[in-house]
């Protein structure tokens, strides 16, 4: 099984891991993000659901740095990371999914998960022509990292074909695998589950619980309450890009407005949608 | 004083033709969403047509032969639509490919014109004026005919924009395409009328540039195209209005500071107002959320 | 035959250092996704700068210039490279944070102008329009060189420079760092995602490749002795595009098949044609499009040129590594299948902004 040994926690162990708080965001005078307030509890899995248009992928966007927060604060453990440089924030340990699956195309299955470990001393040029040996045993110790973990997610055989040439589904898996070499503290999974068949959606289930086992906080958004409930300790209630409730599934079936906000269509509609 | 004056006459020249020629540009990139590199040759080789029938064959009075350049330059640029850059464009969904083509297309216009007509200067067939006092400028009668000219173009692309239906479509493509795509909007038919109007505004920008500079040469069209960038990118890329108030902005700039510097140099302060509004306005200094 | 051997290594020269100038460029297009429209001018300050270091003290000369050494080879040809890349980094620091692609384009290609105006016009940079010339051929008074043999022998020294710089680059292109170039010219949202500062790498590419520029720039005033403007109209710098989308964008020594075919047998081997009678410079200017029209046919049949980039698969053995490790390597073959039957993606059931 892999391991995440690079994987930090970061300081204020015990504490909420990720705490959101009031932010907004409009596009053209429309709020698609409201004063959005939550907390993601640490080494837990937790879902972002809310019906169509409730600010969710935006919510995403947010903490992820690809847009920027209008007003509020965002807190990963300790550290703001309120509007910091994108890539910063991905330093500190939060690694996102793209609702579309967004590979890197020109770059092969093994080359988009080599390239995902944050800092590497491969990408110095000093390094590359002074310490060639500190290269040969980072790179191999990736190597080997990246391999198991292809191998976990089933990518081993098309290792060395371009990421362009993937499935749909082949390229969902690529996504989240290349976000788990880069050993994240907390993983942002926009709809991991959305658009691939049912017996992927198992597998993708089990690969987020064996990232909670190995210690990764994980925070996905996901439509299919039959996998929220299997799945996630804890969720997280969006409309209108406000938060309108949070709590375990079992809470929130019994909270009113909830229900009628959003998850009463769901639930008349039957399990299985 | 009255230098700063005359300077500022000749910038209104410049501003004139550089307006009609940003204003062509910002058209295009609107509605196609990449940069024509090919643009400036595109002027001078509505320059050259202008040419040929004012001074070549037909020896008409120039400003029938600008037409004519002009409307010929239009319908070349619609076909070089159709059969090079429109393929390009469907075909690779990264913009470079199509911006190495116009960039290839306009090394391939360059050297067509310089085959033809070599690389000497060539001057239009028309009576030469004499410079008159108007008010503080000092102006010649066809420099004042380029200015209405450029007043005439701007006041009908506006009221294009506003007032018909096709402008109207115009604008939505410039926001969305997708979106005007499905309200019914024929961008095809859009976007070979706003090439002919692209390839039309860069010919008669061409010819009246000769006719100002009182010279063509192949490479005039080139020479001119940072300015005209520069025009754009402070008026903010895609907006017709900033393209507009861009061209009036570098077009004085330049002729101004050449009253006080080294005029071989008036042109590279367009440059320098470029860096310094992506110094400070990387969006131009124009730019309102939404295009055009 | 003197004269024959003098043209075959005249064309052998260009060979080799259109092949750096084409390692430069592609660093920065072919492996970042930055498109350097201005390439030739920073090729241009590289010739400038060589020159005029390598030239003795301006004054009492009939040109004039700054700088004015004696420096020697090659540290004329380091100074050049240098040079270069400080153009770069200004550029950069200007550019590179603030703008998309075509938008930075077109401020490229109006540096590459604005830069030609102003050496052309600034006579006291690098003697204006006339250019320097009677820049010192390096070597030759040591060696006693005829200037046919001087030719030979540059463009040997050429050819052992630009295989050390290739070495030099294929060192970079299989790094980590070279990887990282490709991943964010293929998306540098996801680079950035995954926590790559992306202006950082662009800045190095940039660097890398202006140091080539500058180089190739240097040798061909060490080659000719003089450089003046007509040298790099900003055009050249579809020439060296050229160079990179014939031969195959990100593959080395598809750059030096494209070098060969375009700089070589399409540039400069007509250019010892003689002119046409009544039609001066009519070959060159038919040349000129004959690229053009080339690099179209190409992009469009064969877009990713004559030598495609190489699947880069690894030097150390996968399947050892697994064994030692206690895989199967048969293992993922029934699952890979399972994941080939998900395909279908793309409708999501969200319409959310952003």
């Amino acid at each position: 099984m892999m391991t995440y040994q690079d994987t930090v926690a970061p300081t204020g162990v015990g504490g909420p891991i990720l705490r959101c708080d009031g932010i907004t965001k409009a596009f053209g005078g429309v709020n698609a993000v409201n004063g959005a307030t939550f907390e993601v509890p640490r080494n837990k899995i937790t879902a972002l659901i809310g019906p169509n248009g409730a600010g969710k992928t935006t919510v995403v966007n947010l903490l992820s740095g690809a847009m920027k927060i209008d007003s509020g604060k965002v807190q990963l453990g300790t550290t703001d990371i309120t509007n910091l440089e994108r890539y910063k924030i991905a330093r500190l340990g939060l690694m996102r999914t793209f609702q579309l699956s967004r590979e890197l195309g020109g770059l092969t299955v093994l080359e988009n998960l080599l390239v995902a470990p944050k800092v590497q001393a491969g990408e110095s040029l000093f390094n590359i022509f002074f310490r060639p040996r500190l290269l040969k045993r980072e790179e191999r110790q990736n190597l080997e990292r990246a391999l198991d973990i292809l191998q976990t997610y089933g990518l081993y055989d098309l290792r060395d074909n371009r990421a362009r040439e993937l499935s749909g589904g082949q390229k969902k898996l690529l996504e989240i695998s290349r976000g788990v070499m880069a050993a994240p503290s907390l993983f942002l999974l926009d709809e991991p589950m959305a658009g691939v068949n049912p017996a992927l959606i198992e597998r993708i289930g089990g690969y987020i619980l064996d990232m909670k086992a190995q210690g990764v906080t994980v925070l996905m958004i996901e439509h299919n309450l039959n996998v929220v409930e299997r799945i996630c300790d804890n969720v997280i209630v969006l409309a209108e890009g406000r938060t309108l409730a949070t709590g375990t599934m079992k809470e929130l079936r019994e909270n009113k407005e909830v229900v009628t906000a959003y998850l009463g269509e769901i639930i008349n509609a039957g399990p299985g949608h | 004083m009255s230098q700063f004056w005359l300077a500022f006459g000749f910038g209104l020249v410049t501003a004139s033709v550089l307006a009609i020629a940003a204003v062509g540009l910002s058209l295009q990139f609107g509605i196609t969403n990449y940069i024509n590199f090919a643009y400036g040759d595109f002027m001078a080789l509505g320059a050259y047509l202008s040419y040929y029938f004012n001074a070549e064959i037909f020896h008409i009075n120039i400003w029938i032969a600008m037409v004519f350049g002009s409307v010929i330059m239009g319908v070349l640029a619609v076909l070089i639509n159709q059969f090079l850059l429109s393929p390009f464009a469907r075909r690779f969904n990264k913009s470079f490919y199509v911006l190495i083509v116009t960039f290839g297309l306009s090394l391939i216009l360059l050297n067509l014109l310089y085959s033809i007509w070599g690389a000497n200067n060539r001057t239009y067939s028309m009576k030469l004026e004499i410079y008159k006092h108007i008010g503080p400028f000092l102006l010649n009668k066809y420099q004042i005919i380029v200015m209405i000219i450029s007043v005439a173009v701007m006041v009908g692309v506006h009221l294009m924009l506003k007032t018909t239906r096709l402008g109207k479509s115009m604008r939505a493509m410039s926001d969305n395409t997708t979106l005007a795509m499905t309200s019914g909007i024929d961008t095809k038919r859009i976007t070979t009328i706003t090439w002919f109007l692209s390839g039309l505004l860069a010919g008669l920008a061409g010819t009246v540039l000769g006719i100002t500079e009182s010279q063509i040469t192949p490479s005039s069209g080139e020479l001119f195209l940072f300015v005209i960038f520069a025009a754009v990118i402070v008026g903010g890329v895609g907006s017709i209005y900033g393209a507009m108030a861009g061209a009036l902005l570098i077009g004085l700039a330049t002729e101004i500071s050449a009253a006080y510097i080294n005029p071989a140099y008036k042109l590279d302060i367009a440059f320098a107002i470029l860096i310094l509004t992506l110094l400070f306005r990387p969006n131009g200094l124009f730019a309102r959320p939404g295009k055009a | 035959m003197a004269q024959f051997w003098f043209y075959v290594f005249t064309l052998v020269f260009f060979l080799f250092d259109y092949f750096i100038l084409a390692m430069g460029l592609n660093i920065q297009y072919g492996e970042t996704g930055i498109l350097n429209f201005a390439y030739i001018g920073f090729v241009a300050i590289g010739a400038y700068v060589t020159g005029a270091v390598s030239l003795p003290n301006s004054v009492g000369t009939a040109q004039q210039y700054i700088f004015g050494f004696n420096m020697p080879f090659p540290f004329s040809l380091l100074a050049g490279g240098v040079a270069s890349m400080l153009l770069a980094v200004v550029v950069a620091a200007i550019t590179l944070r603030r703008l998309r692609t075509d938008y930075l384009a077109m401020v490229l290609i109006s540096l590459s102008l604005v830069l030609y105006d102003v050496i052309n016009n600034y006579v006291r940079l690098f003697n204006g329009a006339d250019g320097l010339y009677n820049v010192p051929q390096p070597m030759a008074g040591v060696l006693h060189l005829t200037s046919n043999a001087f030719v030979v022998f540059f463009a040997c020294v050429t050819g052992v420079i630009s295989l050390i710089m290739w070495a030099g680059m294929s060192r970079i292109t299989r790094s980590p760092l070279g990887r990282t170039f490709r991943a964010i010219r293929d998306d540098p949202d996801v680079a950035s995602a995954l926590g790559k500062g992306v202006f950082r790498y662009q800045l190095t590419s940039m660097l890398i490749g202006s140091f080539y520029a500058g180089i190739g720039g240097g040798l061909l005033i060490q080659f000719g002795g003089s450089f003046n403007p007509t040298a790099w109209l900003p055009g050249e710098t579809f020439v060296v595009f050229a160079v990179i989308i014939v031969g195959g964008v990100g593959n080395n020594v598809g750059l030096l098949m494209g070098a060969l075919l375009v700089e070589t047998l399409l540039i400069h081997l007509p250019a010892f044609l003689p002119d046409i009678p009544g039609h001066p410079g009519l070959i060159e200017y038919i040349d000129a499009m004959v690229i053009g029209v080339m690099l179209m046919v190409m992009l469009w049949f064969r877009p990713q040129g004559i030598i495609p980039e190489k699947i880069r698969r690894f030097a150390l053995p996968v399947g050892e590594l697994l064994n030692r490790d206690g895989h199967s390597v048969e293992a993922p073959v029934e699952v890979a299948s399972t994941v080939t039957s998900a395909t279908s993606i793309g409708e999501t059931h969200e319409g959310n902004q952003g």
